[in-house]
């Protein structure tokens, strides 16, 4: 799920940068820095939408950088476990497809998989139902709920099922209104 | 972390500060990222360039996923869902999903029923029947008076 909010972080300023851009710097900084980081608490840094204040520098002892407490606004995405979401179609294999919502990968096993859709291997690797109605095969939309949510050094890692009522393959004739 | 194991979407346990945060539905993020890339398209020739993975995979993301495209319509459907006593992340969560009946909306977000969001499963239709409305008017992008479909929701 997408949030907007409000994180804060200490930047770091090498004194050649103390002038009339100085804010600047340090917004061009912090957007380097955050754009498209993770962390286990907030999920993926997807976009910096405001920088609300910079607070005053303090010089560090024997360094002479200064360290800045800067306030922004950015969007981030945070799966969490329980969550029903949308999400593309990757990579099918015998073993359960992968899938893709936004940053965020999303493993589903076989085993989460529901019994009626056998995988079929072939130039387009899928899982089909016995009479063929449904399909899932790369670039397929699938709703499906994370029921495991794992954090990795930088990036966020999940484990989805279809299994359940009102999951699976997405027929919606007028998703592309 | 105990914190973790705890944390269950479908019971709303999301941890205090995601409850309080706004939540954002995908037709949003999408007018903001636009946004956001077309300033970037300003300042730069090459505005790919200064974006990173993430930022343009969540672009794809969401204009692949987003059901509303306009931002009258994005507002329409915040107001109209706003109007329950809904928390930001279930609001969203319905926003994103567009279910058409009862027994999916309450499968998708558990504690509408579960925390009692509703009085009825009347007042959770009628909800999604004006969902369903602004949807369809979108669809044929017909330019509908403000007033004239207000008349039609407040019934």
């Amino acid at each position: 799920m997408f949030f907007h909010m409000v994180l804060e972080r200490n930047m770091q300023l090498h004194p050649r940068y103390f002038g009339p851009h100085l804010h600047e710097k340090l917004t061009t900084k912090l957007v380097k820095d955050v754009e498209g980081t993770c962390s286990g608490k907030h999920g993926f840094v997807v976009a910096v939408t405001k920088v609300e204040s910079i607070g005053k520098g303090l010089i560090r002892e024997g360094t002479g950088f200064v360290t800045f407490p800067v306030k922004y606004q950015c969007v981030v995405f945070r799966p969490f476990r329980g969550e029903i979401l949308e999400a593309v179609v990757t990579l099918v294999n015998k073993m359960g497809f992968f899938a893709e919502a936004g940053p965020v990968n999303i493993f589903v096993s076989n085993h989460l998989i529901p019994d009626d859709m056998e995988f079929q291997s072939g130039d387009i690797p899928n899982y089909t139902t016995s009479d063929g109605s449904v399909k899932i095969q790369k670039d397929s939309e699938v709703r499906l709920k994370i029921i495991g949510v794992r954090v990795d050094a930088a990036e966020i890692f999940c484990i989805g099922t279809i299994k359940d009522d009102f999951l699976g393959v997405i027929n919606d004739p007028d998703a592309t209104a | 972390m105990s914190a973790e194991e705890e944390e269950n979407a479908a019971e709303l346990k999301i941890g205090e500060e995601f409850l309080k945060a706004k939540c954002l539905m995908n037709c949003e993020v999408s007018l903001i990222l636009d946004k956001k890339y077309e300033q970037l398209q300003n300042m730069s020739d090459d505005p790919l360039s200064q974006t990173s993975q993430v930022f343009e995979k969540s672009l794809q993301y969401v204009k692949r996923f987003s059901r509303y495209k306009n931002s009258e319509t994005v507002k329409q459907v915040r107001e109209v869902l706003s109007r329950n006593r809904l928390a930001e992340f279930e609001l969203c969560v319905l926003g994103n999903l567009c279910p058409e009946t009862v027994e999916e909306a309450i499968a998708m977000v558990p504690t509408i029923k579960s925390k009692g969001r509703f009085q009825d499963d009347d007042a959770i239709d009628k909800m999604l029947r004006d969902l369903s409305l602004i949807k369809n008017l979108n669809r044929y992008s017909c330019w509908v008076h403000p007033t004239f479909l207000w008349s039609l929701l407040i019934q």
